[in-house]
Parts: C-alpha cells; structure tokens; sequence
C-alpha cells in the first residue's frame, strides 16, 4: 500500500499522474475527474471505505454514479493494492493489454457498478443501502454523482427511496461544478436552488469546498437521521489552468508542448 | 378461473417460504397474489413508488448482492419506461433478474396504445443476455415461475391481463428446457404455425380443422429459440407466425433470424399487427378481428396458402 498522511501531496500525485495518463491514453474526461479528486481521496485515504487487508479488498461501497469520471479511482485503487500496477502502467501503451478503461465496470477490482449513463448510480447504491440496514450489516455505500445527474428523472426517484426508508449508511456526494457539456447550468438549464430542492426531502445536507480536505472529512463525519447529502462545490478541471471552469475539457483536448509544459508546472513536476 | 400474475406469483411465494434471498418489487402493480406477499413476507416484498427506472437501478444494487430479484409492472412501463436502466443494469452487470411484464399485446383494450404492450418482445429482445417466456396458459406460467431463479439469467416474463384457458398440455409431454410445445403431428412436410401467449389460442381452430397438413408450436421460450425447434423446422412446407406485436423485432423475425442463423430460408408469413398506434375502442377480440388475428382469420389465412 502507498498511502501517505499529506493528504494534499497525495492529491496533487494523483492529479500529476492521471494528467500523463491522459497524454497516453488520448482520451476521456479529465474535468470530471479532477473536479472529484480530494472526494474520492478523502473517501479512501481517511478510511469512510474501509479496507480489509486480509481479504484485499473494501468493507464499504463505492459507486461513482458519473462513471466518466471513475478514471479518479484507478491510482487510488491501485496504491491499496486492489488493481494491479501492471493494469495501471500498462494502460494507455501502445501495444500493452490491461483491464483498464475510460468508463469503469464490475471486471476492475475495486469498481462495484458499471456506470457510464448518468442517473442509474445513485439508485443502485440506494438497493445495497436497503438490503444493509435491512440485514444490519455494518456496511455503508458512497455514491458520487454529477450534478448534471440532477437532470435524470431517475436521480429524484432514488431519492425518494433514500428518504423514505431513511438509509443512514447511505451518503450520497453532488460534485457540483456548475458545468455541463454545452456550458454553464445557469444557462443550459437552471438546476438551482439544488439545495432547497434536496432538503426538501428531509435529508440533512452539508455544504462544502470540495476541494477542501477539511471539510469534506467533516461532512462524512457527520451524523444524521437519514441519508448523508454533501453538495460538493468544485471546480471542473481543478489543478490546471487550462482546464479550470471550462466546459469543453469535460472531454480530453489535444494539447501542444508549450501547454503540457504548462501543466506540468502548475502541479510542480 | 386464476389470472397467469396469481399463478405465477403463488409459485413465488411458495418459493419464499424457503429462500429469504427472494426479493419481489413492484412499481405500484398489484395483484391478488402480491398482496399475499406483501403481508406474508413483508422484508421481502419493496414498493419502488411509480418509478419503473428507479425499481431497475435500485433492484440492481441488490442483485450486484446476489439477491434473487423480481420486478413487477404493467407491460408497457416495465419494459419500454426502464429500457436503458435494464440494459445498463441487470444485462450490462450480467446478474440474475427477474421481470414480470403484464399485459402484453393489447391486454389493456380498450386503454389505448399507452397502456398496449405491442413492442416490448422487440424491445427487450434487442438487449444482450435476456431470455424471453411469453405463457400461453397458467400451466407454463407455473413452470416458468418455477424455473426463474434457477437459470441466472436475466429472465422478461410476459404474461397476459387476462384468464387464459388452458391448452390441455401434460408437463410430461414436453421438455421446458426446450422452450417449446407442439400441437399435433409435427411430421415432414406439414405447415407450421408458431405463436405463443393469449393469442396462441386463436391458432388452435385452424389446427383442429387442418390437423392433417398444419401442427401448432408454442414458443413459450422465444429467446434463445432452441436448436431442437429449429430441426423441427427444416422439413416444413411453410411457416406462419402468429404474434400480438406490431411487425418489426416482433416473433416472426425472430424465427426468421434464428433460422437463417442455421441457413434456412423457408418460407415465413408474418400475422401480427399494423405499425401504428392503436386507438379504436371495441375490446381486445374486437381489435383482433379487426387486424386479422382472430380464430376465423387465421383458419382462413391457413386455408389460403395450402
């Protein structure tokens, strides 16, 4: 296992690294995925999924319900030693084989839904949360959705669900970014006040950074009657200037020398 | 007479008296035989609200738990509303699941073509995986249900709205793992109707009266056709399909495809429905007359290509 205390030094490896595989793989949504870094980071690295080492594997669930981002998973996956380092190096090589792909699925280790189509995550997390509390397992279920997600019909069902039956070991992450492919929400189709709209189920939400490790801990942290809500604020493409606040990097963009350079100075290589 | 959802979920529910894994959800569909589980097995039994999309994605999350699930709705809503959430889920994951579609065709008559199930064969024969049984009779209803978690496939279950008679075939008399039951003498050089559900019925008058050149076989099993029927097939002067779906992706195609999988090019006449939304009122027998697919019509139908 390769896990460090510095928990934003470990971030900002992580980001470096996904950056390169990005350059090899030439593909994929790096505004997605590093607009959930420090959620996904402070999930695994602060122990809320809780590793087995003996069985090499998690106690708890996570399903990142906007599965073009589960590429954000992959090196933290494979630090706990739950996806091999060969898949990891291997992906994106000319020539090379591995397990590895831009939209996750149930064959990864480490992955436990196959997502790609927005709005199904949050209701399969919902069903694992049902049968725990229904079998008072002491298991709990993280799912991760856009808040471009809000826009599926079937998000809103789930919810339902999660606050009828009060499933406590539910929590469920909005990385809201405020972007979608075509733009801003506010101008494609106004998803606010996402917050009143969410607390009107009754849950408990907490507003946070979500690039703040801090907060993000604290959130989790917290204990509620239902289900665990935390609005994430984030910024699509977070830790590159190129990348920051722009809707067109939902998808990866060919850059030339002088902008990799670019990058890979502002995360210090 | 029982409807095919009491006999069918009767046979569930005896099942739940010995396999707590067993999960029945429903998307606000009922049934009298529901309404048993509800209360006998109240941590068995989840009602998902009106959300068919929801009910897929959330019965996913408990069969990625190796639970035994069965999602229950009206025909309509539980095949085409949740389409992407069936495929993405249960066929994309490969898990076991159950859907128990009723009122199929126009079952619903005279509710008008939102409540008609006229392409949900096509539709759900188009995702990967799925195994599709369609029940002429309570009797194949009852072995369906009894054999629906024992295959681990994704199982779509049409059953009809209404009390189907019974077609007066011995269990012993058939194989269901073949997936099909004949009716009458299946030599060489006969004429094949092939049909199944309700309508399989309306089929058997033109056997009874052209016993001599035609046999009759209900597919209850229609994805994947077995191989068996498909030998069956290959000395046949014609075949007829008989199906209460509109034209396209409907039971003709599929035979039609799984016999040119196997380089067979008999040939094949389509019975079905026009491609168009159906709003006339009249009833169901009605509406078949009017489509060519009651008795009369098929007898005469039959009577034209000898």
């Amino acid at each position: 296992m390769n896990i460090s205390n510095d928990l934003k030094k470990t971030c900002n490896r992580y980001r470096k690294e996904l950056f390169e595989k990005f350059l090899e793989v030439g593909q994929g949504h790096p505004g997605s995925v590093f607009s959930m870094t420090e959620i996904a980071v402070t999930l695994f690295h602060k122990s809320f999924i809780r590793f087995d080492e003996l069985k090499n594997s998690f106690k708890d669930k996570i399903i990142v319900s906007k599965g073009h981002a589960t590429v954000s998973l992959y090196p933290i996956l494979r630090d706990f030693g739950v996806i091999k380092n060969q898949e990891w190096e291997n992906w994106g090589k000319k020539g090379k084989d591995s397990i590895l792909r831009v939209f996750g699925n149930t064959s990864i280790p480490g992955i436990d839904a196959t997502s790609g189509s927005l709005g199904h995550g949050l209701g399969i997390g919902c069903g694992m949360a049902y049968l725990y509390k229904k079998k008072n397992l002491d298991k709990k279920v993280y799912v991760i959705i856009s808040e471009g997600e809000l826009y599926e019909g079937s998000t809103w069902e789930a919810l339902l669900f999660a606050s009828h039956h009060k499933l406590t070991n539910l929590t469920v992450v909005i990385d809201e970014n405020s972007l979608i492919i075509l733009g801003k929400t506010d101008d494609c189709l106004k998803l606010d006040p996402i917050l009143k709209k969410i607390q009107g189920f009754d849950f408990d939400v907490s507003q946070v950074n979500g690039h703040d490790l801090n907060e993000l801990e604290n959130a989790f942290n917290k204990k509620t009657e239902g289900t665990n809500i935390v609005l994430a604020k984030t910024v699509k493409g977070k830790g590159f200037s190129i990348m920051e606040n722009k809707a067109h990097w939902h998808y990866w963009n060919s850059l030339n020398p002088e902008e990799i350079e670019i990058c890979r100075k502002e995360i210090g290589q | 007479m029982k409807l095919q959802r009491d006999v069918f979920l009767d046979e569930i529910n005896k099942q739940l008296e010995i396999d707590k894994d067993i999960y029945v959800m429903s998307a606000d569909f009922g049934a009298a035989a529901l309404d048993y589980t509800r209360e006998k097995f109240k941590d068995n039994f989840i009602h998902c609200g009106i959300s068919e999309q929801a009910m897929f994605d959330i019965a996913t999350g408990l069969a990625l738990e190796e639970k035994k699930v069965l999602t229950y709705a009206m025909g309509p809503f539980i095949s085409l509303r949740a389409l992407e959430q069936i495929k993405c889920g249960p066929a994309m994951m490969s898990l076991p699941m159950t859907i128990l579609s009723v009122g199929i065709g126009l079952g619903y008559a005279d509710a008008g073509p939102t409540h008609y199930a006229t392409e949900d064969y096509a539709c759900l024969r188009a995702v990967g995986g799925t195994t599709i049984y369609t029940a002429s009779d309570n009797n194949i209803a009852i072995e369906i249900a009894k054999n629906t978690f024992k295959d681990k496939s994704l199982n779509y279950v049409r059953l009809d709205r209404h009390p189907t008679d019974e077609v007066n075939f011995k269990p012993n008399q058939y194989d269901f793992n073949d997936g099909f039951r004949i009716f009458g003498d299946c030599s060489e050089n006969k004429f094949a109707i092939i049909s199944h559900g309700r309508i399989l019925k309306n089929c058997l008058k033109s056997l009874k009266q052209l016993e001599n050149n035609f046999f009759l076989v209900d597919l209850f099993r229609s994805k994947p056709i077995s191989k068996n029927l498909i030998n069956l097939l290959k000395n046949v002067k014609k075949i007829i399909v008989v199906d209460e779906q509109t034209q396209y992706g409907n039971l003709t195609t599929a035979v039609q495809s799984e016999l040119s999988n196997n380089n067979l090019f008999p040939q094949v006449k389509n019975l079905s429905l026009p491609d168009e939304y159906i709003f006339q009122n009249g009833g169901r027998d009605f509406l078949l007359q009017k489509y060519n697919l009651d008795e009369d019509s098929i007898l005469n139908f039959c009577k034209k290509i000898l």
